[in-house]
């Protein structure tokens, strides 16, 4: 299963990657996107809203399903990434890349630290499935 | 967990398998379930329908039994035949909803739904004590059960016959026939909407060969997740949804579907069936409410009607349905359909390489509702739009169309 090593985890297969400064890109992973079957619709936050860490940012849908979508680190949103609630099939294809979210301006960047790392989210998924 | 003759193969394929009323059953195979729908309706495709409850009934009395155990009339169902049936109790409400087929003049066989098998069997059976000459058995094991539906199927079929013929080209119609040497009986019947369906029953240890044979002829296999989003665009009532207990806690009366007319026949006074006095009544409401006449609403409270959404969004079961602002209902069903765009060329409807998807569903919400009226549903705490409309899913003759 793809893992980005450059992002940190949420057990809810969240990513977050440090871009620069303090912005930080957050997507799904691409276990929890194969997980979910097709993605039939999202709904991402406004541009400005604050979200804090292990709130929901936004909504995906399967089929079957719907599912928040949790931030892994508290911040604000800074830009959205409209080309994937179009193209959801990205997601299966490049999550980590083409595939991120929003774009967040961390409140306390520190968060981040405290997210499991490449490995133990590796871990983390042998375990569960 | 109780495995199919078909297990095998899901597996070999790589569907990814589910538990489902105590079956492991494949929810999608690897091509997910969008690809799956969008095959049905252009091509053709195969379900593994064996773990429904398939009940034989023999014997003298088998017809007195039947026509007190359900609520259409098998002396309306010549042999060579099927019906749609529902079990109900006194109430009007459904048991469960089933298909009655007729193999045979001394035959029948009831098809239920596997989460409402053991259910069933009980009920029946408590019943068949006061007939004699009757025999009722639970073929479930020893017959595998498999849906062919969609446009190329016939021709499907009919590559693979080796002796008789396929059913008379008409809905519900049946006939026995051997499929690559081996017999089979098969109905046009299905859960899909699909003018060109089967329904193909056959000996348990002849599935996996017949599964490989509509495989070769270009069959594409589909799970449980295509055959709900299927039913759905079709408007067809799914039990536990639009049949049974309502969100309500209430019983759902058997005609808030419009199915009913189908599968409840009240014409012969002096057949007996549980719930028939209730359905008498409900029938007569339900004429009433075609009348324009809402003046007694208690027999038939709400009613379940078929939605199309209009603002993005997916309405799903159980999301709260308003009317002008008013609690009219709620979501039995709900979900994101893909469809084949098309062009009509010439009259014909013919569909493009390229697919969309729109959010359908199916609702129950008050009688006085009437189709075109626009209704707000709940979702997430928004508002969103939707329109009561008579279909979602149009039948050209050979094949289906989005209705837009």
């Amino acid at each position: 299963m793809m893992i980005d090593a450059n992002a940190r985890y949420l057990k809810s297969h969240e990513w977050a990657r440090k871009e620069n400064g303090n912005v930080f890109a957050v997507g799904i992973t691409a276990y929890a996107a194969e997980q979910l079957g097709d993605i039939v619709y999202m709904e991402l936050p406004q541009i400005g809203r604050e979200v804090k860490e292990g709130e929901a940012f936004g909504i995906v849908e399967s089929v079957k399903s719907a599912s928040d979508m949790y931030a892994p680190i508290s911040g604000t949103v800074t830009e959205i990434n409209k080309t994937v609630p179009d193209n959801p099939d990205i997601l299966k294809t490049d999550a980590y890349q083409k595939g991120w979210l929003i774009k967040l301006e961390a409140a306390n960047p520190a968060e981040f630290d405290g997210l499991m790392d490449e490995k133990a989210y590796r871990t983390y998924l042998e375990t569960e499935a | 967990m109780k495995q199919t003759p078909l297990w095998g193969r899901h597996t070999a394929l790589g569907a990814r398998m589910v538990e489902f009323a105590g079956w492991q059953m494949p929810i999608q195979y690897t091509g997910g379930i969008v690809a799956e729908h969008l095959a049905v309706r252009r091509s053709a495709g195969i379900f593994d329908v064996s773990h429904m409850g398939r009940f034989r009934v023999t014997g003298a009395g088998a017809r007195a039994f039947l026509r007190q155990a359900l609520t259409n009339d098998c002396d309306l169902l010549p042999p060579g035949s099927a019906q749609y049936t529902i079990l109900a109790n006194e109430a009007g409400g459904a048991i469960d909803d089933a298909f009655l087929y007729r193999p045979a003049e001394d035959k029948y066989l009831l098809v239920v739904n596997a989460s409402n098998k053991d259910k069933d069997l009980a009920h029946l059976q408590a019943l068949l004590k006061s007939f004699k000459d009757t025999v009722l058995e639970d073929v479930s094991q020893s017959v595998a059960m498999i849906a062919l539906q969609g446009p190329q199927g016939e021709q499907i079929l009919q590559s693979l016959l080796t002796d008789g013929v396929l059913p008379a080209a008409h809905r519900n119609a049946l006939s026995n026939f051997k499929l690559a040497g081996l017999e089979v009986c098969a109905a046009r019947t299905g859960y899909t909407g699909e003018p060109v369906c089967f329904e193909i029953f056959l000996m348990a240890d002849c599935a996996v060969r017949v599964w490989d044979k509509l495989m070769e002829k270009g069959a594409l296999p589909i799970g449980l997740g295509a055959r709900d989003t299927l039913r759905l665009e079709a408007g067809l009532p799914l039990y536990g949804h639009e049949l049974g207990m309502g969100k309500d806690g209430l019983q759902i009366p058997v005609f808030a579907i419009g199915q009913a007319r189908f599968a409840v026949d009240l014409n012969d006074p002096q057949r007996p069936f549980a719930g028939r006095k209730a359905m008498v009544r409900q029938s007569r409401a339900r004429t009433a409410y075609q009348q324009g006449n809402y003046s007694d609403k208690s027999t038939l409270p709400k009613l379940i009607r078929t939605f199309r959404l209009l603002d993005s969004g997916i309405a799903r079961e159980g999301a709260l349905v308003y009317s002008g602002g008013r609690p009219a209902g709620w979501v039995t069903s709900g979900t994101m359909i893909p469809y084949w765009d098309y062009e009509k060329r010439d009259d014909a409807i013919m569909l493009k390489e390229t697919h969309s998807q729109r959010a359908i569903g199916l609702c129950m919400i008050e009688p006085d509702i009437s189709v075109g009226a626009q209704l707000e549903i709940e979702v997430r705490g928004k508002n969103l739009r939707a329109q009561v409309v008579s279909r979602n899913l149009q039948n050209t003759g050979r094949q289906t169309r989005a209705v837009l």
